[in-house]
């Protein structure tokens, strides 16, 4: 009997340090683009991937998109204007504080509340209160039907984050020092150096593989890919075009390619002035591009060619072909326009998209070929967003609805007259858009948001050109597939170290 | 007397160029357009970009606009960072250690070596070494900062992978970028001191001294040195002054948390109270030193004394 217990006490004494050494081994480092700001989810002008990994939200998706449950158990609409969630009991803020319906009020109130000035308001602008039902129910009330709701709890700003916490410290420090109920706990936060995380042993999905993550800031393309192959990083954003192939010839690392995981592009048309008020001229230059080609030679295939604004993944989808490249069609279109000789038009662009100006710069040649003349101006991002989209009259910019994965996200605010981003003016679309916003019934609302794709084909208020793929890059001993809506969970990577 | 009125004179100068820069860098950031439109997200609606400009003051008077910020810069408050909602100030004085490193590093080796090299040329003039210390120099003054640092990094850190690619924290890290920083400063200071020293050694009293059989070593040490390196440490003065105002590319090629990596980013987000703080606080320390040169002239050179 002494024996047995001495083993069994040797033996737990030479499986707790293992267990905990392979604990302490797995970390990984995450080489970023940009650097961090701040970390308050409810006040955040930044791509959200470290917050994605600190905080929960009551909806999640899963790695296939589909809205599954998360720190709310389930969820229904009540009537047109009410959904009510029924929350997780049990789950605790990494700093020990209760998450409850209080917590869930407290996050949303912050974000609307006017005076608050919130940047990502307009990610829950139908929102108009919140009641706490009992500490495991809430309701929550939009000023009309919002069949985006759920939608809209499974990213930020709606990650809970700890009442108590937050009031005890403010906002900014919040944003410095962020607490929240994910699977991993914030460590430290150096600006312009690094973020490092480290696992929520508590975690209510069970307590995360890797033990600790730092991301690092490096903002130059050379700089990050060079640490990816040297080991000093074992997972970057953000892979520049011209560097991919350097990435998949490593022996050491892998190119991680999202299809239809980045922006879709387009060329934004100034509809109410000649000569891009004329059908006929729009379907001209639709017709002049060569999608195919500017794809295959200038991207080497990292995007694809579209004819509609939403991506594959988004509900809504519908699938329209690109627009077939056919100059001798467009310049017919063109002389039925009364263009016989073209015109010439200015045309923007910027340093925001893969390659862009190059691309911009085969767009001003294939519209040369129809005899239109492209004065051409590459601006810096910072001034871009100052002129576009008005001047134009022909502009570039990127579009996504990875936020949502919802077809309302990718063409509302770029096709409805009015909308700051919107240089469309279609009055049968607008009718669609704004039909498309009322309806609770998920059938139905697919109807519409199809038959806006469609109309958008017909009446051509801007060029859709391709949907840019997502690049990253990793470690050999990385397991990560890459998602559609751009985030990076730690949670779900594996090492295979 | 006239050496005080001098140094009254210089400062009074130095303070219209404050107030000047001031006026410079708030308007010319106004007239590039409007902050509250870059700085909501492309979704926000006009009511909610109105409600920003309002909260944030950018809807008052210009002349308004000016005069509060002034009153805030004399009184220490650059305003809050729109995009760390920090105090602009803390932003920067944050980052000013790892600027001032970068800058310090750079600084001691291209001198270092520029004053052996550029001396060495000074006394070999026209030969085989002054002809290879030339090239070397004209090289690393003519090539751009933003493709030497690829270079090394390609180089050193990705071929021979001797050297982290980025980042700070070891000495290895400060390596490639002191050497991509110091590249120009090196270069220019051989140059100023060969170029110094030749001019020293043709003057009368280098030729007295060779006349009265003074060792060639001892000439160019004890005498034409001493000389030959006023216009050198001016220089440097002035390079040290703009090199703490951050290496703009250098910093974000190399993820170094400095001044110019911060200006760079603030830039690009229209975070004005930065923007404006980085500036100032760059056109501060040029002031500042070259102030400080001119009364160290007042003492050092008797000639400069009006």
């Amino acid at each position: 009997m002494k024996h047995v217990r001495a083993l069994l006490l040797a033996a737990a004494g030479l499986l707790i340090p293992v267990s905990l050494a392979t604990a302490q081994e797995s970390e990984i480092t995450i080489g970023r683009s940009v650097s961090t700001t701040a970390m308050d989810p409810g006040f955040l002008r930044e791509a959200a991937t470290i917050v994605d990994n600190v905080f929960d939200t009551l909806v999640m998706r899963d790695e296939n998109m589909q809205l599954v449950s998360g720190l709310a158990e389930s969820w229904k609409p009540i009537d047109d204007t009410t959904w009510e969630f029924k929350l997780k009991k049990g789950v605790k803020f990494h700093n020990g504080e209760d998450f409850d319906a209080e917590a869930v009020k407290f996050t949303i109130d912050r974000i609307i509340d006017p005076a608050a000035n919130s940047p990502t308001l307009s990610y829950i602008r139908t929102v108009s209160g919140v009641e706490v039902v009992d500490p495991e129910t809430v309701r929550i009330t939009t000023d009309g039907p919002d069949p985006l709701l759920p939608t809209r709890m499974s990213r930020y700003p709606t990650y809970i984050v700890p009442p108590d916490y937050v009031k005890s410290v403010g906002n900014d420090e919040f944003a410095r020092k962020p607490v929240g109920t994910g699977p991993y706990e914030f460590v430290e936060f150096i600006p312009d150096q690094h973020v490092i995380l480290k696992a929520n042993p508590d975690y209510w999905r069970g307590a995360p593989s890797i033990g600790k993550v730092t991301f690092r800031a490096i903002p130059d393309g050379t700089a990050r890919v060079t640490a990816l192959l040297t080991g000093e990083a074992d997972f970057i954003e953000s892979v520049p075009v011209d560097l991919a192939p350097m990435v998949e010839q490593s022996p050491d690392a892998d190119l991680v390619l999202v299809k239809n995981g980045g922006l879709t592009v387009y060329l934004g048309l100034v509809m109410k002035e000649a000569p891009l008020d004329d059908l006929k001229v729009r379907q001209a230059l639709d017709a002049a591009i060569d999608r195919k080609g500017i794809v295959d030679n200038i991207l080497r295939g990292m995007a694809t060619p579209k004819g509609t604004q939403v991506g594959p993944a988004d509900f809504g989808y519908l699938e329209i072909p690109p627009t077939p490249y056919d100059p001798a069609k467009a310049k017919k279109l063109l002389a039925e326009a009364g263009y016989p000789d073209g015109f010439s038009i200015k045309m923007e662009s910027t340093h925001r998209y893969m390659k862009d100006s190059e691309v911009a710069q085969a767009i001003a040649q294939q519209f040369g070929d129809i005899g239109i003349q492209v004065d051409q101006e590459v601006l810096d991002w910072s001034v871009y967003t100052q002129e576009v989209p008005r001047p134009g009259p022909i502009y570039m910019l990127g579009w996504g609805s990875t936020q949502t994965l919802d077809a309302d996200a990718a063409v509302y605010a770029i096709m409805r007259s009015g909308e700051p981003y919107s240089t469309v003016d279609v009055p049968e679309l607008d009718a669609l858009l704004d039909e498309s916003r009322k309806i609770v019934d998920p059938a139905a609302r697919e109807k519409v948001l199809q038959e806006i794709q469609k109309v958008a084909a017909e009446k051509v208020p801007l060029l859709t050109l391709y949907q840019e793929d997502a690049l990253y890059g990793k470690a050999r001993d990385v397991v990560f597939a890459g998602r559609p809506d751009a985030r990076i969970p730690v949670y779900d990577i594996r090492l295979t170290r | 007397m006239k050496a005080l009125s001098f140094i009254a004179g210089r400062a009074l100068q130095g303070l219209i160029v404050m107030i000047g820069v001031s006026l410079i860098v708030f308007f010319a950031l106004f007239l590039t357009g409007d902050p509250a439109a870059v700085m909501m997200p492309p979704e926000a609606s006009r009511a909610e970009i109105e409600a920003f400009r309002h909260a944030m003051g950018y809807d008052d008077p210009i002349l308004v606009q000016y005069l509060r910020f002034a009153g805030g810069v004399l009184s220490g408050d650059f305003g809050r960072s729109l995009r760390f909602q920090r105090p602009a100030v803390d932003l920067l004085f944050e980052r000013l250690p790892a600027t001032a490193l970068l800058a310090i590093t750079a600084l001691l080796w291209s001198s270092l070596l520029g004053f052996v090299l550029g001396t060495v040329a000074a006394v070999r003039q026209n030969g085989a070494v002054d002809f290879v210390i030339r090239v070397i120099s004209l090289l690393g003054q003519a090539i751009p900062v933003f493709w030497l640092a690829l270079l090394l990094i390609i180089v050193f850190s990705l071929n021979l992978r001797w050297l982290p690619s980025g980042g700070i924290g070891t000495a290895q890290q400060l390596i490639l970028p002191s050497l991509a920083l110091g590249a120009y400063y090196f270069s220019a200071i051989t140059r100023l001191v060969r170029a110094s020293l030749i001019e020293v050694l043709g003057e009368n009293y280098i030729r007295t001294a060779r006349a009265k059989g003074i060792s060639n070593f001892r000439i160019v040490v004890h005498h034409a040195l001493r000389n030959a390196l006023i216009p050198v440490l001016t220089v440097q003065g002035m390079y040290f002054a703009s090199l703490l105002g951050g290496a703009l590319i250098t910093e974000i090629i190399f993820a170094w948390p400095g001044i110019g990596r911060l200006a760079v980013d603030s830039i690009q987000t229209k975070d004005f109270p930065v923007v404006q703080a980085v500036v100032l606080f760059a056109a501060f320390t040029f002031v500042v030193t070259n102030f400080l040169v001119d009364v160290a002239y007042v003492f050092l050179n008797p000639r400069i004394r009006l």
